[in-house]
């Protein structure tokens, strides 16, 4: 007999058959017939205790041999093939990813809030704090703590928003800056004081595009006992810096406030113009005589800027009317 | 405060003439500078020329034929003109073809067959005044021309020129004057200023009128200057190009003196005609009931507070703030009486606010003149007056003084130098910079300041400091950065924007809108008459009604923005703002909580497969129900609510540990409607403090790692109990073992009995320390149906 050959041959045949398998399905049919009852494989394997027993071992080892061959063959056609349907499933799967997506669109903080929340940070990475009070206010906390004369003309009925309430002579307002808190928190603190203050202020203009009843100010104020105007200088320089860019110029000009003095406006050379970004100046010792300091043991610096002024600066806009209305056309942009 | 380079120069001889350099040092003394501009001549090759001889047009009765003498170069030219208020001889300024005289190319042309050869101006045509009556005649101003034919007549002028435009800050009214400002620019330059000396010739008899003082306080100095023998009539050119570059508008030579006397030496002065005033003057408070018809022809009711200056029987002027019509100098005036006083700045102040009456004179007397220069500026609107209309000076200023102001006296020791500023100055370089500016400083440590009057400002040490900081230059002082104690944002203002960033991630975007409602607003929301939010504080002084009450809730800003919106066709709408609301408390000031609003429309989840899902109460529960797990509150819930402005079927109150700190819901479709809000709007206004209120920081549980025991129950309650009761019984009934629960499914009919429905849960319970057994659950389960049965009387269905 010669089985060999036979098994050579169907060997042969068989990988061709395998590989021609065109599916699994098809595959499994193969299999069958190569394998399964009444294959020549089989029968093979079954004749084998008609044989003596060294053919038994020869025939044995052969058809051993030729089943591994014929069984990886298929493992590695099911592979394959397998392969190739799970990509062809997934190919009629795709989908055009560049179609809108399906997500929760998130909405924007207003440019006001992201302005604040950025100058707050700045000075508290100076080590300042944060408080925040009431837009209700006493004439005392407005203006008289602050050095205000009695007469003095910004507590005037064309200038100042004043509420009909409580029964005091001198009347609750709406704060006209938020340097009210520098009184409030200092009747609270002992110094040393790094205090950052934002918050809504109020004055008596109609809105156009310069002017709006309703405005943002940042208050800032450093009392200790060793502050000079070097510190107020190098301090805002340095926000400056941090806010608008590392190269930036400034230049601190003479002014006048009654809560301050000396006071300042400090300017910036900003896209190549010049441009008054805030008042500041030396804690007036009148201010600390009205919250209880002793002006010869402490002094400090205190600022005030507005946050509308500084998120027009920063982004363009020209018009402050836009950043009181509500249009999601507008309120988009502020990503 | 306008003023002219050429005026400044009459005082002080500055180092440059470079208006960006004078404007630079402007800024460095604290005065800002508006803008700066040339003041040019608004007409060319424009020559002085003198009419040889004037005859008639032979065709034109109303035109006159005018040979003219322009000079050597031009010759003589033959000039048709059309004005009459010449004659041969007059020297006028001639512009022949090849001038310009504004917009104007001058041409020969012919008139009426004669052949014009330019023209003869008028003040109006060459840009120099409003007079059109007639060409200008320059002998009178100008006695010099007549030598000049042929010059350009633009050298007769103040020109070219530049005019500075400053803001003074109130605390510097010594800085309204042309002399004021020159003193600044000397101190910084280390120039010396020229002081007026101010001479008049005066002119027996002796005045006669007799001035008191009845109240000093309001009036402690008035110095009174009359003058005979006045004319009055235009003023010369060059004091009308002045006033004009100062913004102000020549009248006449007599007023046009007193404001020419103002903007060159700061003090304010009126002038009264003598003869209408009569001979005596009281200077007193206005009596009540008292009015006084002032220049502008207003009748005035006067205040007790108002200071007055009277004759006799009435007031014939509000004190430094307008005079009046009865005393008023007129065409015919001849004797006058000039007013050189001194006015307690806060009386000023409040007399010019009540009347609502502001002038250049109020602005100075209520920030404070100098009380020791009245006679200075009386004398100055004197001598200006016999230049210009022939005024006679009676002899014996009339000068009563009863409560002399003295200079202030302060110190300045080397230490509040160097405190305040950070620099180390010496006192005699201190010393040298406080006596530029006009103190007298006496040597030593401190340094002992006499501070001269007209600074007003300067009271105390720190007033010292300023001024040396000021002439030292703010760029002579270092920078230095400091860093202070904190570093961290206070657990409070870390939650407000955790808050915030939250709603913007839930797809919200913020707004901002103005604190003020109108009550018209609260009308809007068919608030009842009892809502607390009525109560609203209201403005007392606001711009217009819409502003009128402080906001006591955020919602009508929202309504409003998102009808706006709504309005521009966007359809899908999401709103938050916080901020404060105002309402009435027991204490000085308003309770001021800040509140949380948001507002929703249109549709949420729209995308390619999904059309979008209208938006409704659920989505504004389920915000409340991630909002406060975003904020890590615990004890947050939510109950049926009954807030008027809310659709009455789909509202909600949210609650933190069982206090409502808010609604929630759908807005009322009458509201909604009533606001041009479509479809269902979803709306809230929640309490802020509750929410961001610092909390103890949470300790971790471990998980367990046995298995849940999950399954389902399901109940038939009445229609009117709340699921939420169901759900806090299920899960107080399985106690420590609960783990989650969820509600999947809810209906109603079918088996279910008339007016209930069913509620099916599926729960997981869980046991941290070991796996559940049948055995342990059966009771368990017992406990929670019990207990869901009491609480909300509810019939166990089955286990799903």
């Amino acid at each position: 007999m010669e089985p060999p050959a036979t098994l050579d041959q169907l060997v042969a045949d068989a990988s061709a058959r395998i590989a021609a398998s065109p599916s699994l399905g098809d595959l499994r049919g193969v299999e069958g017939e190569l394998l399964g009852r009444g294959s020549t494989i089989a029968d093979a394997r079954a004749g084998l205790r008609d044989l003596g027993p060294d053919e038994r071992r020869t025939m044995g080892r052969l058809v051993n041999q030729a089943t591994a061959v014929v069984t990886e063959a298929i493992t590695a056609r099911r592979i394959e093939l397998e392969r190739e349907e799970t990509a062809a499933r997934l190919a009629g799967d795709a989908v055009d990813v560049t179609l809108p997506g399906r997500s929760m669109v998130p909405g924007t903080l207003h440019v006001i809030r992201q302005v604040m929340d950025e100058i707050v940070d700045i000075f508290v990475s100076l080590g300042y704090t944060v408080a925040t009070g009431p837009e209700a206010e006493t004439d005392w906390y407005n203006f008289t703590a602050l050095n205000f004369k009695p007469d003095h003309p910004a507590r005037a009925e064309t200038d100042t928003l004043y509420l009909d309430y409580g029964d005091t002579a001198e009347g609750v307002l709406l704060r006209t800056h938020t340097s009210p808190m520098q009184a409030r928190y200092m009747e609270q603190h002992q110094p040393p004081v790094h205090l950052v203050v934002p918050g809504r202020v109020f004055r008596r203009d109609p809105l156009d595009p310069t002017h709006s009843p309703v405005f943002h100010q940042i208050e800032g104020l450093a009392v200790d006992s060793d502050i000079t105007f070097a510190d107020l200088k190098g301090t805002l320089t340095h926000f400056a810096r941090e806010f608008l860019g590392p190269d930036l110029t400034t230049k601190f000009l003479p002014h006048y406030f009654p809560f301050t003095e000396p006071s300042a406006e400090m300017h910036v050379l900003y896209r190549g113009a010049w441009l008054e970004l805030l008042g500041c100046g030396m804690v007036h010792p009148a201010v600390f005589e009205h919250v209880g300091y002793e002006p010869k043991q402490v002094t400090g610096f205190a600022f005030g800027m507005g946050a509308d002024r500084m998120a027009m600066v920063r982004h363009g806009v020209t018009d402050i009317r836009h950043l009181f209305d509500p249009d999601l056309r507008i309120l988009m942009q502020y990503r | 405060m306008k003023l002219t380079l050429r005026w400044l120069a009459e005082f002080v001889d500055l180092p440059t003439s470079d208006p960006a350099e004078i404007a630079a040092a402007f800024e460095r003394l604290g005065h800002q500078v508006d803008g700066y501009q040339p003041l040019v001549a608004d007409f060319e090759r424009v020559v002085i020329g003198q009419v040889i001889a004037v005859a008639a047009h032979p065709n034109a009765d109303r035109l006159r034929v005018c040979t003219v003498d322009a000079g050597d170069a031009a010759g003589v030219a033959d000039i048709v003109c059309g004005a009459w208020n010449f004659e041969a001889d007059a020297v006028v300024p001639v512009a022949l073809p090849g001038a310009r005289v504004g917009e104007l190319a001058v041409v020969r042309r012919t008139i009426r067959t004669v052949v014009s050869n330019g023209m003869i101006c008028s003040e109006r045509e060459l840009g120099l005044g409003d007079d059109h009556t007639g060409i200008m005649v320059l002998d009178a101003d100008f006695p010099e021309a007549g030598e000049r034919i042929g010059a350009d007549f633009a050298t007769l002028l103040d020109m070219p020129d530049v005019v500075f435009d400053l803001t003074i800050t109130p605390n510097r009214p010594d800085c309204m004057s042309v002399l004021g400002l020159a003193r600044e620019l000397g101190a910084l330059f280390r120039v010396e200023v020229r002081q007026p000396v101010v001479t008049v010739a005066e002119e027996p008899p002796v005045a006669t009128t007799a001035i008191s003082i009845a109240d000093p306080v309001g009036c402690p100095r008035f110095v009174g200057r009359e003058l005979r023998h006045v004319t009055v009539g235009s003023s010369p050119l060059w004091i009308r190009l002045r006033l004009r570059a100062a913004g102000i508008r020549p009248i006449n030579n007599v007023v046009d003196a007193s404001n020419y006397a103002m903007v060159e030496l700061g003090h304010p002065t009126h002038a009264f005609d003598l003869d209408r005033l009569g001979d005596t003057v009281v200077v007193r408070r206005a009596a009540a009931g008292e009015r006084l018809v002032t220049l502008d022809d207003q009748d005035r009711a006067l205040h007790e507070v108002d200071m007055v200056v009277a004759d006799a029987d009435r007031p014939v002027a509000i004190a430094g703030v307008m005079g009046g019509a009865g005393t008023e100098i007129g065409d015919d005036s001849t004797r006058i009486l000039i007013e050189a006083a001194y006015w307690d700045p806060p009386s000023i102040l409040v007399t010019s606010r009540r009347l609502g009456l502001r002038s250049e004179a109020s602005a100075r007397f209520e920030r404070g003149m100098d009380p020791n220069f009245c006679h200075v500026a009386a004398d100055r609107v004197a001598q200006l007056l016999q230049q210009t209309a022939g005024a006679a000076v009676v002899a014996n200023r009339i000068d009563v003084y009863p409560l002399p102001i003295d200079p202030v006296v302060v110190t300045l020791g080397s230490d509040d130098i160097e405190r305040h500023l950070g620099i180390s100055l010496g006192l005699d370089t201190a010393a040298e910079l406080l006596r530029r500016l006009g103190c007298d400083v006496a040597p030593g440590d401190p340094l002992v300041v006499t501070v001269p009057t007209r600074r007003r400002d300067i009271e105390r040490t720190i007033d010292l400091v300023e001024e040396v900081a000021r002439l030292h230059g703010f760029d002579g002082i270092p920078d230095r950065v400091r860093t202070g104690r904190g570093g961290a944002l206070p657990a409070e203002e870390r939650n407000r924007r955790r808050l915030r960033r939250f709603m913007a991630g839930a797809g919200y975007y913020e707004t901002a809108a103005l604190s003020f409602i109108g009550a018209s607003d609260l009308d809007a929301l068919d608030l009842p008459d009892d809502d607390g939010r009525r109560n609203g504080i209201a403005v007392v002084n606001p711009l217009h009604d819409g502003q009128g009450v402080m906001r006591t809730t955020l919602l009508p800003g929202l309504i409003a923005a998102a009808a706006s919106n709504v309005s521009h066709r966007i359809d899908d709408v999401a709103l938050f703002e916080t901020g404060l609301v105002f309402l009435p408390g027991p204490a000085d000031l308003p309770e001021q909580p800040e509140h949380l609003g948001f507002i929703r429309v249109g549709t949420v989840g729209t995308d390619l497969a999904t059309p979008g899902r209208p938006v409704d109460v659920r989505d504004a529960t389920g915000l409340w129900e991630a909002l406060a797990m975003a904020m890590g509150v615990t004890g947050a819930a939510v109950r049926q609510g009954e807030a008027p402005e809310l659709h009455p079927g789909r509202s909600a109150e949210v609650l933190v540990d069982g206090d409502v700190i808010g609604v929630v819901g759908e807005l009322h479709p009458t509201v909604a409607d009533r606001a041009g809000l479509p479809g269902r709007v979803v709306i809230g206004e929640i309490a802020m403090a509750p929410l961001i209120a610092d909390r103890p920081s949470w300790r971790l549980e471990p998980p367990s790692p046995f298995p849940p025991n999950i399954f389902d129950l399901a109940f038939e309650i009445e229609r009117t109990t709340p699921v939420g009761d169901l759900l806090e019984a299920i899960a107080a009934g399985a106690g420590d073992l609960f783990e989650s629960l969820r509600v999947f499914d809810v209906f109603t009919g079918g088996p279910v009995a008339a007016g209930r429905r069913s509620i099916a849960v599926r729960l997981t319970l869980r046991a941290p320390d070991h796996t559940l057994t049948d055995h342990e659950l059966t009771p368990v389960r017992r406990h929670i149906v019990a207990t869901v049965v009491a609480a909300t009387g509810a019939t166990l269905r089955g286990e799903v």
